[in-house]
């Protein structure tokens, strides 16, 4: 039987040195990253594995130079970013046997960057949830609580990095997609800012918010995996050309930072133990001479209505693309084409794809498009506004990401407003286009990672890492949820 | 008594989302979407706002792309993953009836 290593419990500049040293190879990690598939195969966290084609390719980089820190490295990618003949599903029947033609923007990157895709993780369906419970192809458990739900929509991806199976994964966030579950598994995650990452290739939902962003074991990685994948491209309008270091401010020093924390974010629906860990960053924060100010933002709490209004819209529209005939799921013996679209439809989404199309139609129609629609764009107008007269004055925003910790699995999932609660704290950040992320800061008495949210204004996710490596070190949390033992 | 949509309210929604409902969905349609239309309904206590409108928040200008031809797809590409194709086709059920009156 082979060795066990747990050369993925490295860090990536220390495997970048054994690579140098051909003391490993990028096969190694690669079995390595299979075996850990197999052995936390309770937590479903993947949907379909790429074995043969990684193996493939980690034997032809044996040929290769080592010439970056993502080099050979393995890499989990959410289930709604378009994989070339690697089948994507987001996560529902619809797209059950679902071949891609192209690779996404990002995936491109990822591979022209010498990273080893090891598979497409599960996922809310259509990135519609926060709890994976969404998914056609299973829930997925909480590494640190496998009665909990590991958060949503990209819960995959969040408990492939936190149970040590690849360093680093993709997500993607349209009200806290990424920060959410990254918050319950005790992940770094970020949502970089609207047009900083291309959505070519994304499965889109609501498209005015959706970005794919980062997830890893620590923010120095989360930085170097933003590296590969920002960037403008001519297939999305609206991203942006960037040629900076997002590492470069890691490890700087961070006083006399001036930080705003909104009185929204310490409300009462937020759990105390996650105010009481606010609070002892806030006490790190004083100590390096920082400014803390409690402030008010406008229509931040407004940002649930507006998203489900402006999201459920998008949503309507952008699904309208299942219609039974280019692909996707088909119903096989149709009366007409009318009865095609009716019935692929009913049968190829789940209940709560159907809901929200099924809302946003509503919403969009006759008079209400006026009434609901056109406000809620006003509304959000003014937010952004509001969030941007803050960043005049301060560097960056912090507060929870969550109001709690991870929930148990069977927590009632039909209550259509709830769900949509456990995201008022990072649904606001889309709706102005920031950049905001979740960095782990400590447990609750049960052993549960509780999240930090950083917020900052456009384009500033560099000095949301200089903070957030700040914190990091000094906390110096054990996030290894298999705990000090090793993985065999 | 619980608020709900009217039975007609909720069939006119399904038809404009081409999802067809059964007799419990729609009863259940009924409740649920009322109580997120009551949750909606919030952002009419905002009553200052100023018009201007957030449809995309980037600031990149809309323009055109330059007219070159680039990577095209082969029509057996396209198809690859059609439910039914016939040639160069994606194939559906009969749109024009014998009468010649579209069927839907």
């Amino acid at each position: 039987m082979r060795q066990v290593h747990n050369y993925l419990d490295l860090s990536l500049i220390e495997i970048n040195k054994l690579f140098k040293e051909k003391k490993i190879t990028p096969t190694d990690l690669v079995l390595e990253a299979f075996d850990r598939v197999e052995k936390n195969k309770e937590l479903n966290s993947f949907i379909t594995l790429n074995k043969e084609e990684a193996l493939k390719q980690a034997k032809e980089l044996e040929q290769k130079e080592v010439d970056s820190l993502t080099f050979g490295i393995p890499i989990a990618i959410k289930d709604n970013i378009v994989t070339k003949d690697l089948r994507t599903t987001a996560a529902s029947k619809m797209l059950e046997n679902f071949n891609p033609i192209y690779d996404a923007d990002v995936i491109k990157k990822i591979k022209d960057a010498n990273m080893i895709i090891i598979g497409k993780t599960n996922m809310d369906e259509f990135a519609m949830g926060s709890s994976n419970r969404t998914s056609y192809f299973g829930l997925v458990k909480n590494p640190w609580d496998k009665n909990r739900v590991p958060g949503g929509s990209s819960g995959g991806s969040a408990a492939a990095v936190s149970s040590r199976i690849v360093p680093l994964a993709i997500g993607s966030d349209t009200g806290g997609s990424i920060r959410q579950p990254a918050s319950f598994c005790g992940v770094v995650g970020l949502k970089p800012t609207y047009g900083r990452v291309s959505r070519y290739g994304l499965i889109a939902f609501a498209s005015s918010l959706d970005q794919i962003g980062p997830m890893t074991r620590n923010v120095y990685e989360n930085a170097l995996l933003l590296n590969t994948i920002c960037g403008k491209s001519s297939n999305d309008l609206t991203s942006v050309e960037t040629n900076e270091d997002f590492t470069r401010l890691i490890g700087k020093d961070i006083s006399n930072m001036k930080i705003a924390i909104p009185n929204y974010y310490v409300n009462d629906a937020i759990d105390k133990e996650i105010i009481n860990k606010l609070n002892e960053v806030v006490e790190l924060l004083k100590k390096k001479n920082c400014t803390i100010d409690y402030v008010d933002i406008n229509y931040i709490d407004k940002a649930v209505p507006l998203y489900q209004i402006i999201a459920m819209g998008e949503a309507s529209s952008n699904l309208a693309r299942y219609d039974g005939i280019r692909y996707g799921y088909s119903y096989e013996t149709p009366e007409n084409i009318e009865d095609l679209y009716l019935k692929s439809r009913k049968i190829g989404f789940g209940p709560e794809v159907k809901r929200r199309i099924m809302i946003g139609s509503y919403l969009l129609s006759g008079k209400n498009a006026k009434e609901y629609y056109d406000k809620a764009l006003k509304i959000r107008d003014d937010l952004r506004r509001n969030f941007l007269a803050t960043f005049e004055k301060y560097d960056l925003i912090i507060g929870p990401t969550n109001t709690t910790t991870a929930y148990e699995l069977d927590k009632g999932l039909d209550d259509a407003i709830k769900s949509f609660l456990d995201d008022i704290l990072t649904i606001p950040v889309n709706m102005a286009g920031l950049p905001g992320m979740s960095v782990p800061i400590g447990f609750s008495d049960s052993k549960l990672p509780i999240g930090l949210q950083i917020i900052g204004k456009p384009f500033d996710e560099a000095k949301m890492y200089q903070l957030a490596s700040f914190i990091e070190k000094e906390l110096n949390l054990d996030l290894n949820p298999n705990g000090g033992e090793k993985n065999d | 008594m619980e608020e709900k949509l009217t039975r007609e309210e909720v069939l006119h929604v399904a038809n404009l989302a081409r999802i067809e409902i059964d007799e419990e969905e729609l009863a259940m349609y009924q409740v649920k979407l009322k109580q997120i239309l009551n949750e909606i309904e919030k952002i009419n206590e905002v009553t200052s706002y100023d018009e201007g409108m957030l449809i995309c928040p980037t600031e990149n200008k809309c323009k055109l792309r330059e007219d070159t031809a680039g990577e095209m797809l082969e029509p057996r590409e396209a198809l690859k993953n059609a439910p039914r194709s016939s040639g160069n086709y994606f194939s559906v059920p009969v749109v024009i009836g014998e009468t010649g009156e579209a069927s839907a």
